[in-house]
Protein backbone atom coordinates (compact mmCIF):
# COMPACT_ATOMS: atom_id res chain seq x y z
CA UNK A 1 0.00 0.00 0.00
CA UNK A 2 0.93 3.65 -0.34
CA UNK A 3 0.84 5.89 2.70
CA UNK A 4 1.00 9.63 3.22
CA UNK A 5 3.70 10.19 5.78
CA UNK A 6 3.57 13.59 7.45
CA UNK A 7 6.75 14.60 9.19
CA UNK A 8 7.22 17.60 11.44
CA UNK A 9 10.41 19.15 10.11
CA UNK A 10 12.58 21.82 11.64
CA UNK A 11 15.92 23.19 10.55
CA UNK A 12 17.39 25.57 13.14
CA UNK A 13 19.81 27.06 10.59
CA UNK A 14 17.00 28.14 8.26
CA UNK A 15 15.58 30.43 10.94
CA UNK A 16 12.09 29.29 9.90
CA UNK A 17 9.53 27.75 12.23
CA UNK A 18 8.79 24.01 12.08
CA UNK A 19 6.49 22.84 9.30
CA UNK A 20 4.76 19.64 8.18
CA UNK A 21 6.22 17.90 5.13
CA UNK A 22 4.30 15.09 3.42
CA UNK A 23 5.89 12.15 1.63
CA UNK A 24 4.31 9.30 -0.28
CA UNK A 25 5.82 6.07 1.01
CA UNK A 26 5.18 2.46 -0.06
CA UNK A 27 4.60 0.15 2.91
CA UNK A 28 3.59 -3.33 3.99
CA UNK A 29 1.26 -3.87 6.97
CA UNK A 30 4.02 -5.62 8.92
CA UNK A 31 6.58 -2.85 8.37
CA UNK A 32 7.61 -0.88 11.43
CA UNK A 33 6.90 2.84 11.58
CA UNK A 34 10.66 3.36 11.65
CA UNK A 35 10.99 1.77 8.22
CA UNK A 36 8.82 4.55 6.78
CA UNK A 37 11.28 7.15 8.04
CA UNK A 38 14.20 5.11 6.73
CA UNK A 39 12.53 4.94 3.32
CA UNK A 40 12.23 8.73 3.25
CA UNK A 41 15.82 9.21 4.33
CA UNK A 42 17.25 6.69 1.88
CA UNK A 43 15.08 7.35 -1.17
CA UNK A 44 13.29 10.70 -0.91
CA UNK A 45 15.12 13.21 1.28
CA UNK A 46 18.48 12.47 2.86
CA UNK A 47 18.30 15.55 5.09
CA UNK A 48 15.56 14.07 7.27
CA UNK A 49 17.01 13.71 10.74
CA UNK A 50 15.97 11.29 13.49
CA UNK A 51 17.60 9.03 16.08
CA UNK A 52 17.63 5.25 15.78
CA UNK A 53 20.07 2.52 16.48
CA UNK A 54 18.97 -1.03 17.31
CA UNK A 55 15.63 -1.00 15.47
CA UNK A 56 14.44 -3.66 17.93
CA UNK A 57 13.12 -1.80 20.97
CA UNK A 58 16.33 -2.14 22.98
CA UNK A 59 18.30 1.10 22.76
CA UNK A 60 15.40 3.48 23.33
CA UNK A 61 16.60 6.09 20.86
CA UNK A 62 13.60 6.40 18.51
CA UNK A 63 10.76 7.49 20.78
CA UNK A 64 8.69 10.11 18.95
CA UNK A 65 5.15 11.35 18.60
CA UNK A 66 3.38 9.13 16.08
CA UNK A 67 -0.25 9.87 15.19
CA UNK A 68 -0.49 12.19 18.19
CA UNK A 69 0.90 9.77 20.75
CA UNK A 70 4.40 9.01 21.96
CA UNK A 71 5.62 5.66 20.68
CA UNK A 72 8.81 3.84 19.82
CA UNK A 73 9.00 4.00 16.01
CA UNK A 74 10.76 0.63 15.65
CA UNK A 75 8.26 -1.15 17.91
CA UNK A 76 4.99 -0.13 16.29
CA UNK A 77 3.69 -1.68 13.09
CA UNK A 78 2.08 0.11 10.16
CA UNK A 79 -1.00 -2.14 10.46
CA UNK A 80 -1.59 -0.82 13.98
CA UNK A 81 -1.45 2.80 12.80
CA UNK A 82 -3.54 2.84 9.62
CA UNK A 83 -6.49 1.03 8.07
CA UNK A 84 -5.25 0.90 4.50
CA UNK A 85 -4.04 2.47 1.29
CA UNK A 86 -3.76 6.26 1.17
CA UNK A 87 -4.01 6.70 4.94
CA UNK A 88 -1.84 9.19 6.79
CA UNK A 89 0.73 8.64 9.53
CA UNK A 90 2.24 11.63 11.28
CA UNK A 91 5.63 11.86 12.95
CA UNK A 92 6.63 14.69 15.31
CA UNK A 93 9.41 15.08 17.87
CA UNK A 94 8.64 14.18 21.49
CA UNK A 95 6.75 17.18 22.93
CA UNK A 96 8.14 19.09 25.88
CA UNK A 97 11.86 19.29 25.11
CA UNK A 98 13.70 21.68 22.80
CA UNK A 99 13.98 20.37 19.23
CA UNK A 100 17.49 20.23 17.80
CA UNK A 101 16.50 19.25 14.27
CA UNK A 102 13.47 17.51 12.73
CA UNK A 103 12.62 14.61 15.06
CA UNK A 104 15.68 14.96 17.29
CA UNK A 105 15.11 16.51 20.70
CA UNK A 106 17.64 17.81 23.20
CA UNK A 107 17.72 15.09 25.88
CA UNK A 108 20.04 16.98 28.23
CA UNK A 109 17.32 17.85 30.66
CA UNK A 110 15.80 14.37 30.54
CA UNK A 111 19.08 12.79 31.59
CA UNK A 112 19.76 15.46 34.21
CA UNK A 113 16.54 14.40 35.86
CA UNK A 114 17.58 10.76 35.56
CA UNK A 115 20.87 11.40 37.33
CA UNK A 116 19.13 13.53 39.95
CA UNK A 117 17.36 10.49 41.46
CA UNK A 118 20.66 8.63 41.97
CA UNK A 119 19.88 5.70 39.67
CA UNK A 120 22.45 3.34 41.15
CA UNK A 121 22.65 0.91 44.05
CA UNK A 122 23.38 2.65 47.34
CA UNK A 123 24.73 0.22 49.92
CA UNK A 124 27.75 0.86 52.11
CA UNK A 125 27.93 -2.58 53.71
CA UNK A 126 30.97 -4.57 52.57
CA UNK A 127 30.11 -6.58 49.46
CA UNK A 128 29.84 -10.33 49.96
CA UNK A 129 32.38 -12.61 48.30
CA UNK A 130 30.13 -13.11 45.28
CA UNK A 131 27.08 -10.99 44.39
CA UNK A 132 24.47 -9.43 46.68
CA UNK A 133 21.67 -11.97 46.48
CA UNK A 134 18.04 -11.22 45.82
CA UNK A 135 15.21 -13.77 46.01
CA UNK A 136 12.79 -14.17 43.09
CA UNK A 137 10.05 -12.74 45.34
CA UNK A 138 12.12 -9.66 46.09
CA UNK A 139 12.92 -9.25 42.42
CA UNK A 140 9.25 -9.53 41.46
CA UNK A 141 8.58 -6.23 43.26
CA UNK A 142 10.84 -4.30 40.89
CA UNK A 143 10.79 -6.50 37.80
CA UNK A 144 8.26 -4.41 35.82
CA UNK A 145 10.28 -1.25 36.53
CA UNK A 146 13.59 -2.83 35.49
CA UNK A 147 12.29 -3.18 31.92
CA UNK A 148 12.67 0.56 31.27
CA UNK A 149 14.94 1.45 28.33
CA UNK A 150 15.01 5.23 29.01
CA UNK A 151 13.36 6.13 25.72
CA UNK A 152 11.60 9.17 27.21
CA UNK A 153 8.20 8.44 25.66
CA UNK A 154 6.57 8.62 29.09
CA UNK A 155 8.15 11.79 30.46
CA UNK A 156 7.41 13.63 27.21
CA UNK A 157 3.77 12.51 27.23
CA UNK A 158 3.10 13.99 30.65
CA UNK A 159 1.15 17.28 30.92
CA UNK A 160 2.98 18.00 34.18
CA UNK A 161 6.30 17.85 32.30
CA UNK A 162 4.94 20.10 29.56
CA UNK A 163 3.83 22.66 32.14
CA UNK A 164 6.92 22.45 34.36
CA UNK A 165 10.23 21.63 32.66
CA UNK A 166 11.80 20.97 36.06
CA UNK A 167 9.27 18.28 37.02
CA UNK A 168 11.27 15.05 37.39
CA UNK A 169 8.74 13.13 35.33
CA UNK A 170 7.77 9.45 35.14
CA UNK A 171 11.01 7.98 33.74
CA UNK A 172 13.26 9.43 36.45
CA UNK A 173 10.84 8.64 39.26
CA UNK A 174 10.32 5.11 37.97
CA UNK A 175 14.09 4.69 38.40
CA UNK A 176 13.76 6.05 41.92
CA UNK A 177 11.13 3.36 42.55
CA UNK A 178 13.30 0.68 40.97
CA UNK A 179 16.20 1.36 43.38
CA UNK A 180 14.23 2.35 46.47
CA UNK A 181 12.25 -0.92 46.34
CA UNK A 182 15.33 -3.02 45.51
CA UNK A 183 15.93 -5.34 48.50
CA UNK A 184 19.70 -4.72 48.16
CA UNK A 185 19.47 -0.94 48.26
CA UNK A 186 19.88 1.14 51.42
CA UNK A 187 19.60 4.61 49.92
CA UNK A 188 15.99 5.60 50.54
CA UNK A 189 16.99 8.23 53.11
CA UNK A 190 18.92 10.00 50.35
CA UNK A 191 16.63 9.26 47.43
CA UNK A 192 13.20 9.86 48.95
CA UNK A 193 13.72 13.58 49.69
CA UNK A 194 14.55 14.10 45.99
CA UNK A 195 11.27 12.64 44.74
CA UNK A 196 9.28 13.92 47.74
CA UNK A 197 9.81 17.51 46.62
CA UNK A 198 8.07 20.26 44.72
CA UNK A 199 9.48 18.94 41.43
CA UNK A 200 8.62 15.37 42.31
CA UNK A 201 5.85 12.89 43.05
CA UNK A 202 3.13 15.36 43.99
CA UNK A 203 2.90 16.73 40.48
CA UNK A 204 1.76 13.32 39.28
CA UNK A 205 -2.02 13.70 38.83
CA UNK A 206 -2.52 10.08 37.69
CA UNK A 207 -3.19 11.16 34.11
CA UNK A 208 -1.89 7.84 32.71
CA UNK A 209 -0.40 9.30 29.51
CA UNK A 210 2.92 7.75 30.57
CA UNK A 211 1.47 4.25 30.93
CA UNK A 212 -0.28 4.61 27.58
CA UNK A 213 2.97 5.70 25.93
CA UNK A 214 5.44 3.23 27.43
CA UNK A 215 6.63 0.77 24.74
CA UNK A 216 7.54 -1.72 27.47
CA UNK A 217 4.01 -1.56 28.89
CA UNK A 218 5.26 -0.66 32.34
CA UNK A 219 2.49 0.35 34.74
CA UNK A 220 4.43 3.47 35.72
CA UNK A 221 1.57 5.08 37.66
CA UNK A 222 1.27 1.99 39.84
CA UNK A 223 4.91 2.22 40.91
CA UNK A 224 4.83 5.99 41.37
CA UNK A 225 1.80 5.52 43.64
CA UNK A 226 3.81 2.99 45.67
CA UNK A 227 6.63 5.52 45.88
CA UNK A 228 4.15 8.21 47.01
CA UNK A 229 2.94 5.93 49.81
CA UNK A 230 6.51 5.18 50.81
CA UNK A 231 7.43 8.89 50.80
CA UNK A 232 4.47 9.65 53.07
CA UNK A 233 4.83 6.71 55.46
CA UNK A 234 8.61 7.20 55.77
CA UNK A 235 7.92 10.44 57.61
CA UNK A 236 5.70 8.98 60.32
CA UNK B 1 32.13 11.69 41.63
CA UNK B 2 28.62 10.62 42.36
CA UNK B 3 27.83 13.91 44.01
CA UNK B 4 28.62 16.26 41.15
CA UNK B 5 26.16 14.48 38.82
CA UNK B 6 23.39 15.58 41.19
CA UNK B 7 23.76 19.20 40.19
CA UNK B 8 20.70 19.92 38.10
CA UNK B 9 20.77 23.30 36.37
CA UNK B 10 17.40 25.03 35.88
CA UNK B 11 15.58 24.34 32.63
CA UNK B 12 16.27 27.51 30.65
CA UNK B 13 19.88 26.56 29.79
CA UNK B 14 19.02 24.73 26.56
CA UNK B 15 15.71 26.33 25.68
CA UNK B 16 14.90 26.50 21.98
CA UNK B 17 12.26 28.87 20.61
CA UNK B 18 8.67 27.77 21.19
CA UNK B 19 6.34 28.07 18.23
CA UNK B 20 2.68 28.87 18.32
CA UNK B 21 1.25 25.62 17.02
CA UNK B 22 3.24 23.72 19.62
CA UNK B 23 0.09 23.65 21.79
CA UNK B 24 0.53 20.03 22.81
CA UNK B 25 -2.69 19.61 24.68
CA UNK B 26 -4.49 20.17 21.36
CA UNK B 27 -2.21 17.87 19.44
CA UNK B 28 -1.81 14.96 21.86
CA UNK B 29 -4.34 12.14 21.68
CA UNK B 30 -6.73 12.27 24.61
CA UNK B 31 -7.32 8.87 26.23
CA UNK B 32 -9.37 7.91 29.28
CA UNK B 33 -6.81 9.09 31.83
CA UNK B 34 -6.17 12.51 30.34
CA UNK B 35 -9.89 13.07 29.79
CA UNK B 36 -10.60 12.14 33.41
CA UNK B 37 -7.93 14.55 34.62
CA UNK B 38 -9.03 17.48 32.44
CA UNK B 39 -12.65 17.03 33.47
CA UNK B 40 -11.55 16.75 37.11
CA UNK B 41 -9.63 20.01 36.99
CA UNK B 42 -12.43 21.83 35.11
CA UNK B 43 -15.08 20.58 37.54
CA UNK B 44 -12.84 21.48 40.51
CA UNK B 45 -12.40 25.03 39.25
CA UNK B 46 -16.12 25.28 38.44
CA UNK B 47 -17.03 24.26 42.00
CA UNK B 48 -14.62 26.83 43.45
CA UNK B 49 -16.22 29.55 41.31
CA UNK B 50 -19.66 28.40 42.42
CA UNK B 51 -18.56 28.44 46.05
CA UNK B 52 -17.35 32.04 45.78
CA UNK B 53 -20.66 33.15 44.20
CA UNK B 54 -22.60 31.17 46.77
CA UNK B 55 -20.84 32.70 49.78
CA UNK B 56 -21.08 36.14 48.21
CA UNK B 57 -24.85 35.61 47.80
CA UNK B 58 -25.15 34.78 51.49
CA UNK B 59 -24.32 38.42 52.28
CA UNK B 60 -28.04 39.00 51.74
CA UNK B 61 -28.75 36.95 54.89
CA UNK B 62 -28.37 40.13 56.94
CA UNK B 63 -31.54 41.53 55.38
CA UNK B 64 -34.81 39.55 55.26
CA UNK B 65 -36.34 41.15 52.19
CA UNK B 66 -33.11 41.11 50.21
CA UNK B 67 -32.67 37.42 51.01
CA UNK B 68 -36.20 36.51 49.97
CA UNK B 69 -35.74 38.43 46.71
CA UNK B 70 -32.50 36.58 46.07
CA UNK B 71 -34.10 33.17 46.69
CA UNK B 72 -37.00 34.10 44.41
CA UNK B 73 -34.49 35.02 41.72
CA UNK B 74 -32.97 31.55 41.97
CA UNK B 75 -36.18 30.08 40.54
CA UNK B 76 -35.35 31.54 37.12
CA UNK B 77 -34.58 28.90 34.47
CA UNK B 78 -30.97 30.02 34.12
CA UNK B 79 -30.38 29.02 37.74
CA UNK B 80 -32.15 25.70 37.20
CA UNK B 81 -29.67 24.98 34.43
CA UNK B 82 -26.87 26.15 36.73
CA UNK B 83 -28.18 23.84 39.45
CA UNK B 84 -28.04 20.94 37.02
CA UNK B 85 -24.48 21.79 35.91
CA UNK B 86 -23.42 22.13 39.55
CA UNK B 87 -24.78 18.67 40.31
CA UNK B 88 -22.98 17.28 37.26
CA UNK B 89 -19.68 18.93 38.26
CA UNK B 90 -19.89 17.83 41.91
CA UNK B 91 -20.99 14.27 41.06
CA UNK B 92 -18.20 13.85 38.51
CA UNK B 93 -15.58 15.46 40.75
CA UNK B 94 -16.52 13.34 43.75
CA UNK B 95 -16.53 10.01 41.90
CA UNK B 96 -13.39 10.68 39.90
CA UNK B 97 -11.81 11.89 43.15
CA UNK B 98 -12.68 8.49 44.60
CA UNK B 99 -11.05 6.88 41.56
CA UNK B 100 -7.83 8.84 42.13
CA UNK B 101 -7.85 7.89 45.82
CA UNK B 102 -8.25 4.19 44.94
CA UNK B 103 -5.42 4.43 42.41
CA UNK B 104 -3.02 6.23 44.74
CA UNK B 105 -3.85 4.62 48.08
CA UNK B 106 -4.81 1.07 47.09
CA UNK B 107 -2.69 0.71 43.96
CA UNK B 108 -5.65 0.21 41.61
CA UNK B 109 -3.71 1.63 38.68
CA UNK B 110 -4.08 -1.54 36.54
CA UNK B 111 -7.88 -1.18 36.77
CA UNK B 112 -8.03 2.55 36.07
CA UNK B 113 -9.93 2.38 32.77
CA UNK B 114 -12.59 -0.03 34.02
CA UNK B 115 -12.84 2.04 37.18
CA UNK B 116 -13.38 5.17 35.10
CA UNK B 117 -16.23 3.68 33.07
CA UNK B 118 -17.86 2.06 36.10
CA UNK B 119 -17.81 5.28 38.09
CA UNK B 120 -18.84 7.27 35.02
CA UNK B 121 -21.98 5.10 34.79
CA UNK B 122 -22.75 5.71 38.48
CA UNK B 123 -22.12 9.42 38.00
CA UNK B 124 -24.40 9.56 34.95
CA UNK B 125 -27.17 7.78 36.88
CA UNK B 126 -26.87 10.25 39.76
CA UNK B 127 -26.91 13.21 37.38
CA UNK B 128 -30.00 11.93 35.57
CA UNK B 129 -31.96 11.03 38.70
CA UNK B 130 -30.80 13.96 40.84
CA UNK B 131 -30.98 16.47 38.00
CA UNK B 132 -34.48 15.47 36.91
CA UNK B 133 -36.29 18.14 39.01
CA UNK B 134 -34.10 20.94 37.63
CA UNK B 135 -34.56 19.86 34.03
CA UNK B 136 -38.27 19.29 34.61
CA UNK B 137 -38.59 22.84 35.97
CA UNK B 138 -36.79 24.29 32.94
CA UNK B 139 -38.91 22.29 30.49
CA UNK B 140 -42.21 23.27 32.14
CA UNK B 141 -41.08 26.88 32.21
CA UNK B 142 -40.50 26.95 28.46
CA UNK B 143 -43.50 24.83 27.54
CA UNK B 144 -45.60 27.23 29.58
CA UNK B 145 -46.76 24.48 31.98
C1 LIG C 1 -16.54 14.54 47.49
C2 LIG C 1 -15.76 15.57 47.55
C3 LIG C 1 -14.43 15.70 46.83
C4 LIG C 1 -13.52 14.73 46.49
C5 LIG C 1 -13.60 13.23 46.74
C6 LIG C 1 -12.42 15.41 45.82
C7 LIG C 1 -11.29 14.79 45.37
C8 LIG C 1 -10.23 15.43 44.78
C9 LIG C 1 -8.97 14.84 44.47
C10 LIG C 1 -8.57 13.39 44.77
C11 LIG C 1 -8.20 15.77 43.88
C12 LIG C 1 -6.76 15.59 43.40
C13 LIG C 1 -6.75 15.45 41.91
C14 LIG C 1 -5.46 14.93 41.37
O1 LIG C 1 -4.54 14.58 42.10
O2 LIG C 1 -5.39 14.84 40.14
C15 LIG C 1 -8.97 16.98 43.80
C16 LIG C 1 -8.55 18.16 43.21
C17 LIG C 1 -9.26 19.35 43.25
N1 LIG C 1 -10.46 19.58 43.86
FE1 LIG C 1 -11.59 18.16 44.74
N2 LIG C 1 -12.70 16.75 45.74
C18 LIG C 1 -13.90 16.96 46.35
C19 LIG C 1 -14.54 18.18 46.51
C20 LIG C 1 -14.10 19.38 45.99
C21 LIG C 1 -14.75 20.67 46.20
C22 LIG C 1 -16.01 20.88 47.01
C23 LIG C 1 -14.02 21.59 45.50
C24 LIG C 1 -14.21 23.08 45.34
C25 LIG C 1 -14.69 23.87 46.25
C26 LIG C 1 -12.91 20.90 44.89
C27 LIG C 1 -11.95 21.51 44.11
C28 LIG C 1 -10.82 20.89 43.64
C29 LIG C 1 -9.81 21.53 42.84
C30 LIG C 1 -9.81 22.98 42.37
C31 LIG C 1 -8.83 20.57 42.59
C32 LIG C 1 -7.54 20.77 41.80
C33 LIG C 1 -7.70 20.14 40.46
C34 LIG C 1 -6.41 19.64 39.89
O3 LIG C 1 -5.37 19.71 40.53
O4 LIG C 1 -6.46 19.14 38.77
N3 LIG C 1 -12.98 19.57 45.21
N4 LIG C 1 -10.22 16.75 44.36
S1 LIG D 1 9.18 3.88 31.51
FE1 LIG D 1 8.68 3.15 29.42
S2 LIG D 1 8.23 5.08 28.29
FE2 LIG D 1 9.33 5.70 30.15
S3 LIG D 1 11.50 5.83 29.54
FE3 LIG D 1 11.15 3.74 30.37
S4 LIG D 1 10.65 2.45 28.58
FE4 LIG D 1 10.43 4.61 27.92
S1 LIG E 1 15.92 1.98 17.40
FE1 LIG E 1 16.52 1.16 19.35
S2 LIG E 1 14.64 1.24 20.46
FE2 LIG E 1 13.99 1.78 18.46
Amino acid sequence: MKLNVKVRRYDPESGKPPYWATYEVPAEPMDSALSLLLHIKWHLDGTLTFRKSCAHGICGSDAMQINGENKLACSVLVQDLVKGDGDTISFAPLPGSPVIKDLVIDQTRFFEKYRAVMPWLINDTPPPERERLQSPEEHAIIEDATKCIMCGACTHSCPSTWADPDYLGPAAMLKAYRYTFDSRDAGSAQRLPIVDSKDGLWKCYTIFNCVQACPKEIDITRWLSALKRKAVTAQY
Amino acid sequence: MAVETLERPPAETTEAPVYEDDARIVRYKIRTGMFAWMAHRLSGIAIVIYLILHVWGLKALTDRDAFNALIAGYHAPIFKIGEFLLLAAVAYHAFNGLRIVLIDFLGWSPKQKRLFWTLAAVTAAIIVIGGYPSIYAVVTYFTGG
